[in-house]
């Protein structure tokens, strides 16, 4: 399984928010505009990576010898938790101006379901470390890329006749819909 | 006794969690492809509601607040941890069925939401009314989604053939797309069931 | 503000231990059954390999394995009486989502028995209809995917799109599978000539 086949299978064929339906309420709550997309999809690339580098070892190398890998969901979401509050508190002190500007959405990064699901799944996968980041790079490159397709079709919303039955939230879930077929389109794409 | 069966009918539809709040989303599309997943998921994410909001209310007082959230999750984490090894003992077809979903129910907006809202600051009698209600809120419209789409997707509900031999089940619904679709139409048909809500009792108060 | 941090961090702890006192509690619980239900899946899935078998016998060394993208995990010889009537192979290799693992049976004959999917964690509606019971590679006999190795002689080309019918749009998975089957074939028969030259032929 080469590490190319990997990203474009996290990134396109198997998009974690089209294709999985994981991390949507940052999708529909942070995709009013296409900076804080960004800076989100960014965030999370980020806090993923790191939480891949630190869940992967402490499975392998702590739970499975001792033998209690059923403590993996209490490690990893606390692993993930503590990632986040040392990501606040050194965006707090170096760069005040973006943290001031993810305001909530900081903290809401440790329920996002992508981040525990790519730990999980470098263990179910039967990833090595490597595979493990180049997937965690592919699954946050998905979802940027996911967030940022909304940001710009919701843009185009603000101006578009929508039907009366369909205003406000349920015209974005269509629209997603809709997006999710083009990437359907994908599928055949790894041979 | 009335205040307690508002607090249990809030979650159900005045204050439902995916209808209304918008939270809890991620698993209430993946495992409704079929009735009995989306039973499965609400059962299980009733079971950590209601453990968690019960534990964390029975413990408020003992609970420091600039801990609050660390401790919320290792509850949280506890319960599912239970609900996962027991659906893998007893329930082993579902727990493959849902897949990565279950451990996901750690991570699940309503209960850490409602845990800080709620359960934090309430008594046990209360939490516990109010875990219930949000589990019946969620599980009502994950079964409600999945019915539809199991339906014109496979053409049975729970496994059962209902449609017709005829009908060539649209595969569609029980694809992400339909998903997305489906959900839509749910959301807007509570919209327009809580406007009519709202008509009816302004109508009230102006007679 | 030392006090503080030592107060909430004594909190923490104490809470965390708590946790996992109740986890181990439920685990100690639940992974006996846990246990005894992968044993049971596996003798499900030899008895669905060798229906005329009555009993199966672990083969003590694992069977090397001439290609190092599958591995071989353990065997069974599967008896009637005295007879020898083929081996049934556990075979791990990799996937489009990961490892999969698969249970080859291999008669006395030549012949790949039966293949089992044991364990797929490919893309649902694609390479994961290898472990649907409804989708079939050829709709008018009905046959699954892992269906279409019955009966199949082990000397056989075992190429996808040539012998074997692949997966629509699951290339990947459906060659991976088809390697693990041909490989456990070849070492399944070459186990056989050499152990059960006393079974049936």
């Amino acid at each position: 399984m080469n590490l190319g086949t990997i990203f474009l299978a996290s990134l396109l064929v198997e998009n974690v928010v089209l294709m999985r339906f994981l991390a949507l309420c940052s999708y529909v709550g942070m995709t009013s505009d296409v900076g804080q997309s960004v800076g989100m999809g960014f965030a999370v690339t980020f806090v993923t990576v790191l939480a891949t580098a630190a869940t992967w070892p402490i499975y392998h190398f702590i739970l499975v010898p001792l033998g209690i890998e059923f403590l993996q969901i209490l490690v990893f979401i606390l692993v993930i938790a503590s990632l986040v509050q040392l990501v606040e508190f050194y965006l707090k002190k170096n760069v005040p101006g973006l943290y001031a500007a993810m305001g909530i959405y900081l903290p809401l990064i440790t329920t996002n379901c992508a981040i525990l699901a790519v730990t999980f799944d470098n263990i179910t996968k039967n990833y090595n470390l490597i595979q493990s980041i180049v997937y965690a790079v592919g699954v946050s490159a998905g979802y940027l890329l996911a967030m940022v397709l909304l940001a710009g079709v919701r843009d185009r919303i603000k101006t578009s006749p929508i039907p009366k039955f369909l205003q406000g939230t349920p015209i974005l879930f269509v629209a997603t819909g809709l997006i999710t077929v083009a990437f359907m389109g994908f599928a055949g794409m790894i041979k | 006794m009335k205040r307690l069966l508002n607090i249990l009918l809030k979650g159900i539809i005045t204050e439902n969690p995916l209808l209304m709040l918008m939270i809890g989303l991620c698993s209430a599309l993946a495992v409704t492809s079929s009735v009995a997943n989306g039973i499965g998921m609400g059962l299980a994410m009733t079971f950590v509601n209601v453990f968690a909001e019960l534990v964390i209310s029975l413990f408020r007082k003992a609970i420091p607040n600039d801990a609050r959230i660390p401790i919320f999750i290792i509850v949280i984490a506890a319960f599912t941890t239970i609900v996962d090894l027991v659906m893998k003992a007893y329930f082993p077809e579902l727990s493959k069925a849902m897949g990565v979903f279950i451990p996901l129910i750690v991570v699940n907006c309503i209960i850490m939401g409602r845990v800080e809202a709620f359960a934090y600051k309430q008594p046990p009698i209360d939490a516990i009314f109010d875990g219930i209600g949000m589990g019946i809120g969620y599980t009502w419209v994950l079964v409600g989604i999945a019915a539809v789409r199991e339906l014109l997707g496979a053409g049975t509900i729970a496994g059962i053939q209902i449609m017709p031999e005829a009908f060539q089940p649209i595969l569609f619904f029980t694809l992400p797309p339909g998903g997305f679709i489906v959900f839509a139409l749910f959301i807007s048909l509570n919209i327009w069931l809580n406007k009519v809500q709202n008509n009816r009792a302004a109508a009230k108060e102006a007679a | 503000m030392k006090k503080d941090i030592l107060r909430l961090g004594t909190s923490l702890a104490l809470y965390a231990v708590a946790a996992c006192v109740a986890l181990a509690l439920v685990y100690s619980i639940t992974a006996p059954t846990i246990a005894g239900l992968a044993q049971q899946q596996l003798e499900a899935s030899l008895t669905d390999l060798f229906p005329d078998a009555e009993s199966f016998e672990a083969v003590k060394d694992a069977l090397p394995s001439v290609d190092t993208a599958v591995a071989f995990e353990g065997a069974w010889t599967a008896k009637r009486g005295a007879n020898i009537l083929g081996v049934a192979i556990k075979a791990n290799g990799k996937s489009y989502g990961g490892a999969a693992v698969m249970l080859v049976g291999i008669s006395t004959d030549k012949r790949i028995s039966g293949a089992r999917i044991l364990t797929l964690s490919d893309t649902p509606g694609l390479g994961a209809n290898a472990l649907s019971p409804t989708y079939f590679v050829d709709k008018s006999s009905k046959t699954t995917f892992p269906g279409q190795f019955s009966g199949k002689p082990v000397s056989d080309p075992f190429e996808v799109k040539n012998d074997v019918t692949a997966i629509t749009a699951s290339t990947i998975t459906s060659k991976a599978l088809t390697l693990m089957v041909k490989r456990s074939g070849e070492a399944g028969s070459a186990w056989l000539e050499a152990n059960a030259a006393g079974g049936v032929k």
